[in-house]
């Protein structure tokens, strides 16, 4: 059945009204066709999976043929914004959906700033685009109509000149009435580390979507209008209040998220012996990144729509204004740590660089860096040599050589579109099969962050489990690393609902602290709350279930208790392990990195330390036992009927 | 003697350390002879954002019994992981 025959079954099925106060549309847009459909998530999704990435796996779930490639027009892409988005504050977060074009498996990324709002103030939810458009496109909201125009002006334009061009052909200004998502030509290109970009710096990084978006020849999505209030189906500002004030107090972003930002990451790895250097071959490296370096070049701090935190770093190398890349948003530690660390870099002055070149380019600088340093290490080992990169020398801690290599990777030139093929490099033939035991990856998804899990178990178990690859935005049980909690069992063991190991290096219970977090964060990203400001993730302290359960039914009237709550995150991650299964992921494919399991660290205090296959095995074996999931990772039968009802068709 | 060294966040002065004289035996020992000496100062670090590092090396549990002997450099390092 193509993709016309499931979207028009799927829009029968669905109401034609809201089902709750301030539900927004599903939009069904044809490219090729130039057709716009629409109808509302079914309130037997939203009662199982929320909005944002809740209800995008339930539209992708249903119009998904995995007979086909990630690429294909057929296969559709799915914006979605959470519940809450627009709402509350911090609450500015929506997701892009689809089957990823880099790692195979499910394409699920996240971002902020100002168009998850804006497109939910135009009475719009989902957007499910498919088809190919017959020349490159740029979708136009405003009033909460939508048209399609000719994007081929726009066509070859990078992030900077694409958004200095959109306001003077549509008027409005960015973050008070206009908003973007938006390709460059890395997408064009269909690069798979190409991001789709939703501000300077802000994107959709993971797993290709710039690519996804490119394949469909859709350049853009511009909205427009004026923020309003929502009409919500009882008070609800005095306890925005309350949760604004609680994040404001919640010590972690006054001391690190509202002053620094992610920077402020850099140091605590560093200091613990876990910093991915040198593509994970080493674990320390120089003090001149952490974030103090940083704050000579930060003339301030910004933020997503109607945030409190404001947690983005601004960077300004110098005042020279004809230096396009001398200024811009970030880096966030991510980008630190993989243009830092991670490629031997050492001066801040060339992350800041590369990090203002990456946006304009817009390219996922985790994937983008990752490739790099898999590329650098193979150099390295005379795996690859001048006559694979066209004479480049690939050396370690060469800024210049890397600046180079992202233009090139951004436009596909020469060894660019070796580097612009990610980790899919060996199957396209770049590589040859022994590259892949230096490839640091999970189901295909390079590591999303610069943090070396070999000394911190639970970090290990949910880099191997989460569902869109190697990621530690997805369950990461980051409070492994706070002292003052690992020595306090009692409020450890409420934190997580059990006992956890008070060690980091154990193996002991840290199954159960990563389903938590994962349950957590699935419903923070279907109600649309930032991950910073989400419990779990840096504090114990900041709005968790209680919090989005009290403002969901005070924004929707629908009631959810926590514990119901807890059970939307876990069936997002179960419906995402079934679209993963129609997709080939095995147990086998919840693992980690080869060198990972068989080299140990070799200096600091976890000298020594690895992951035992054996001890990772059970651990996984426990986890997967508390997930209701079978011994080979999908839901249990009667679990997969359960939700297999809730999908429909 | 053993120096602290402190982030900004924390500071009260110009510094950014403080040297304690006096005998301490353990990371407790020491978070209590700030306090007498910067009252309040033992509450604020009751924070689970703040960890320790002695001599560069962050400790991630069993914190506040870690020995310390003369000569020890602790830094109290606000500890985020995921970003």
């Amino acid at each position: 059945m193509g993709i016309r025959d499931r979207v028009a079954r799927l829009v029968a099925e669905l109401p034609t009204e809201p089902q709750f106060p301030t539900q927004g549309a599903t939009v069904f847009v044809d490219l090729e066709r130039r057709e716009v459909q629409r109808g509302y998530t079914p309130l037997r999704v939203v009662r199982t999976l929320l909005a944002g990435r809740g209800a995008n796996v339930f539209y992708l779930h249903r119009l998904l043929d995995e007979s086909l490639d990630p690429l294909h027009p057929d296969v559709p892409l799915i914006f979605g914004s959470g519940v809450l988005t627009g709402i509350v504050p911090s609450a500015a977060r929506g997701n892009a959906t689809s089957w990823s074009p880099e790692s195979g498996v499910i394409m699920d990324s996240n971002a902020g700033d100002y168009f998850p709002s804006f497109i939910r103030m135009n009475g719009v939810d989902h957007l499910v685009l498919y088809g190919r458009a017959g020349q490159w496109t740029l979708i136009h909201v405003k009033e909460g109509r939508l048209e399609l125009l000719d994007g081929s002006p726009y066509a070859g334009l990078d992030n900077i000149d694409l958004r200095e061009r959109i306001p003077q052909d549509f008027g409005g200004t960015w973050t008070r009435d206009l908003a973007m998502v938006n390709i460059t030509r890395a997408g064009e290109n269909l690069v798979l580390t190409s991001a789709i970009m939703a501000g300077p710096k802000a994107c959709y990084a993971r797993g290709g979507p710039g690519a996804k978006m490119g394949a469909l020849k859709l350049k853009a999505i511009v909205v427009q209008g004026q923020t309003r209030d929502f009409e919500t189906a009882q008070p609800y500002k005095g306890y925005n209040r309350t949760i604004a004030q609680k994040l404001l107090d919640t010590s972690v972003v006054k001391h690190a998220l509202k002053s620094t930002g992610t920077p402020f990451l850099y140091k605590p790895s560093r200091l613990l012996g876990a910093m991915g250097t040198k593509n994970n071959q080493e674990t320390t490296w120089t003090d001149r990144l952490d974030a103090d370096h940083i704050t000579p070049y930060r003339p301030g701090m910004a933020g997503c729509f109607r945030c409190p935190v404001n947690c983005r770093p601004l960077n300004a190398l110098n005042a020279d204004s004809a230096d396009k890349y001398g200024r811009g948003d970030g880096p966030e530690y991510v980008t630190l740590g993989k243009f830092g660390p991670n490629l031997g870099i050492d001066r801040i002055e060339s992350v800041i660089r590369l990090n203002n070149i990456c946006n304009d380019l817009g390219l996922d600088t985790a994937s983008t860096g990752s490739a790099l340093a898999w590329a650098m290490e193979l150099f390295q080992r005379g795996i690859i040599a001048r006559t694979h990169t066209g004479g480049i020398d690939l050396a370690w801690g060469d800024a210049a050589t890397v600046e180079q290599l992202l233009f090139m990777l951004a436009r596909r030139e020469g060894f660019g579109d070796v580097l612009a093929d990610s980790t899919r490099a060996v199957e396209r033939g770049h590589y040859p099969p022994e590259a892949l035991k230096y490839r640091m990856a999970v189901k295909g998804l390079m590591q999303s962050d610069p943090h070396d899990a070999r000394i911190l178990k639970a970090f290990a178990l949910g880099l191997a489990v989460a569902t869109r690859g190697m990621d530690h935005l997805r369950n990461r049980v980051t409070l492994e690393i706070n002292a003052r909690i690992n020595d306090d069992p009692a409020f450890k063991a409420r934190l997580y609902g059990g006992p956890v190991s008070a060690a980091p290096t154990s193996y002991e219970d840290k199954e159960r602290a990563v389903r938590v977090c994962e349950d957590v964060y699935g419903v923070g990203d279907a109600v649309g709350m930032c991950r910073f400001t989400t419990k779990l993730f840096n504090s114990p302290s900041l709005p968790g279930l209680d919090e989005f359960a009290a403002q969901i039914a005070n924004v929707t009237g629908l009631e959810f208790s926590v514990d119901e709550l807890s059970r939307v995150g876990l069936n997002i991650t179960g419906v995402e392990r079934l679209l993963n299964r129609r997709l080939g992921v095995t147990r086998a494919h919840d693992t980690l990195p080869d060198r990972w399991f068989d080299e140990p660290i070799t200096v600091g205090a976890y000298k020594g330390e690895r992951i035992d296959r054996a001890e990772f095995d059970a651990m996984l074996s426990r986890f997967y036992a508390i997930s209701n999931l079978t011994e080979d990772g999908v839901p249990t039968p009667a679990w997969r009927a359960e939700l297999e009802s809730m999908l429909g068709a | 003697m053993v120096t602290v060294l402190l982030p900004s966040t924390l500071r009260t002065g110009a510094s950014d350390r403080l040297e304690v004289q006096e005998p301490v035996a353990t990371i407790a020992e020491l978070i209590d002879v700030l306090d007498r000496r910067i009252p309040g100062f033992g509450e604020g670090l009751d924070d689970s954002v703040f960890n320790f590092a002695v001599n560069g090396e962050m400790l991630l549990y069993h914190a506040r019994e870690r020995a310390l002997t003369s000569g020890d450099v602790v830094e109290i390092v606000p500890t985020i992981s995921g970003g």
